[in-house]
């Protein structure tokens, strides 16, 4: 018999309790999506989810929460560590403090911005209106025209640090030879940075692109707590979609069969990103 | 542009991140009278402790916090994930093995929560570990293992090899030499791994939710989220509970500055 190599007994506990935890439900995911309530066979889950019209809306409204908070917050937090960068003294203290709205529990970034938005009570119409702005009408998270917009803003909030420090480590890598070498050049501000800066810096944004994508199509904490997918369906997404059909219908069969297909598209959309990114940087 | 406007831009930014923040500390300190006063005050008003006394005395959030320190603590065992990480670091594997070993166990990491939530839900109500802060644990400790063995087998490589096979030529054995040479040198990663892995334990929401549903078995943050939806006015013991769940996090993410970029590409903090 061939001897195991001799790490085996080293990894198998740990990859014991992976597959049992993280591999076996999956497994074991797949056998409940083909289940039928009455548990038999069925491929009834599947077919449902072409017709169900509710699913697509939650699909295109976390493609679209996805797309602009990745946008806003990637332009945000790459000028953020271009600034933070620039400065002098002090760049530590910026730094650290611009960090703190990540650090935070999710559920507790959540919750202080429902006493942001209070429309009768919260700070933010309290001082539009001190200031002579009529808000009493501005509903924010509970109006279903400015749910989504309101919702966006927290994630921008909370995770623009995200990128920021990303992207600020991986400018503090670049070596200095070749900004000294372009000053003597003459080169313009733009020049260095289109020349220079992006594609050393590139590695670092595919992955922190990459990272914060894979956060955003699960995002769940946050708007669970801000609108629980409301008013209405306005901020629904498939994560709160297919935890609904779980546990608050118990329909445990279709809930799997939603989350392959989430996981099916999320696999093919990274992908794609990646593709995408690598192609940008062979140009 | 000239510096007095980047520092004044930076202020500009540091004021839109900490505001809110400084906002809930506010809130927490506050009478009613003064939490719902307009116009809103910043600054002037008589702090008040009690909100704190109310929540965490007379409501159940003493409960909830012991839960979360239990599970931040329970799950952050390295024992299971150390000795792969060293083996995946340092010992020599047949083919590729190693790097494949190390990219399927990074990858049980990627899965969305959302996919594994449901069997795991049903697989605990079959063990009978629903509603236990055991279940909760195991379940965190599986979660934060890949980021355990590539946080420590990257500090492994940094360490370099002859120092331990010096120790072997001495008689050690393998295990003798991770315990007495690599792990004290190893010793700040190991510190910054385990903080890592307890504050992602305190801030998980999702498993939470769904695996406990008894207050016996609620952790902080879903204790708070179950006041918010629950009683919209309870605006005082929320956000004093608020402040409490935030505070070691912001502390220990001092503590761990030097490691967070590294922490946070391999997905700390948030799951």
């Amino acid at each position: 018999m061939k001897k195991l190599p001799a790490g085996v007994p080293w990894i198998a506990p740990a990859v014991g309790l992976l597959l049992a935890l993280s591999i076996y439900p999956l497994i074991y995911s797949i056998k409940v999506s083909f289940t039928s309530e009455a548990g038999g066979f069925t491929a009834a889950h599947y077919a449902r989810l072409f017709q169900d019209r509710l699913f697509a809306v939650a699909c295109w409204q976390t493609a679209e929460y996805l797309t602009v908070a990745l946008v806003v917050e990637f332009g945000l937090g790459l000028s953020l560590a271009l600034l933070v960068d620039s400065l002098g003294r002090g760049r530590g203290v910026f730094r650290a403090g611009l960090l703190a709205p990540m650090l935070l529990p999710p559920v507790v970034a959540a919750v202080i911005w429902r006493l942001i938005y209070n429309p009768q009570f919260g700070v933010l119409n309290g001082t539009l209106r001190a200031a002579g702005i009529p808000a009493q009408r501005l509903t924010w998270t509970s109006g279903e025209s400015s749910a989504m917009f309101s919702v966006l803003l927290v994630d921008i909030w909370e995770w623009t640090p995200f990128l920021f420090l990303l992207l600020s480590a991986g400018l503090q890598a670049i070596p200095q030879e070749p900004y000294e070498a372009a000053k003597i050049d003459g080169a313009s501000q733009w020049q260095v940075f289109r020349d220079i800066t992006l594609p050393l810096l590139k590695p670092t944004i595919v992955l922190a692109l990459l990272l914060r994508a894979m956060d955003l199509a699960r995002i769940f904490d946050q708007i669970f707590i801000l609108t629980q997918g409301g008013p209405g369906f306005a901020t629904e997404t498939v994560s709160l979609y297919i935890y609904r059909t779980a546990f608050r219908f118990f329909n445990f069969g279709y809930a799997a069969a939603m989350s392959f297909v989430a996981l099916a598209l999320t696999t093919i959309f990274a992908r794609a990103l990646l593709r995408g990114m690598r192609a940008g940087s062979a140009r | 542009m000239k510096s007095a406007w980047r520092y004044g831009l930076a202020a500009l930014a540091l004021l839109v991140a900490l505001a809110p923040i400084y906002w809930l500390v506010t809130i927490s300190l506050k009478k009613e009278i003064d939490q719902f006063a307009y116009p809103p005050s910043w600054w002037s008003f008589t702090p008040t402790f009690e909100h704190y006394g109310d929540a965490f005395r007379v409501r159940s959030f003493g409960r909830f916090l012991l839960n979360s320190s239990l599970v931040a603590a329970g799950s952050t065992l390295l024992a299971l994930g150390t000795p792969a990480a060293y083996a995946l670091a340092r010992f020599r594997w047949p083919g590729a093995w190693g790097s494949k070993i190390g990219f399927w166990i990074l990858s049980t990491r990627m899965l969305p929560p959302i996919v594994t939530i449901v069997p795991l839900f049903l697989m605990m109500r079959e063990a009978r570990l629903l509603n236990s802060l055991t279940g909760l644990g195991l379940v965190y400790t599986a979660f934060n293992l890949p980021f355990v063995i590539w946080m420590m087998r990257g500090f492994f490589e940094e360490i370099p090899p002859e120092l331990e096979e010096a120790a072997m030529l001495d008689g050690e054995s393998r295990a003798g030499a991770l315990f007495h040479v690599v792990l004290p040198l190893a010793q700040p990663g190991l510190a910054a791994t385990a903080i890592f892995c307890s504050i992602v334990a305190w801030n998980e929401f999702l498993f939470a939710l769904i695996l406990t549903q008894t207050e016996a078995a609620t952790t902080l943050p879903v204790g708070i989220a179950s006041r918010v939806t629950q009683y919209e006015i309870q605006w005082g013991a929320m956000s004093a509970a608020g402040v409490v769940a935030m505070v070691p996090v912001l502390v220990f993410a001092a503590v761990v500055q030097k490691y967070l970029v590294r922490g946070l590409s391999l997905g700390a903090v948030k799951g």
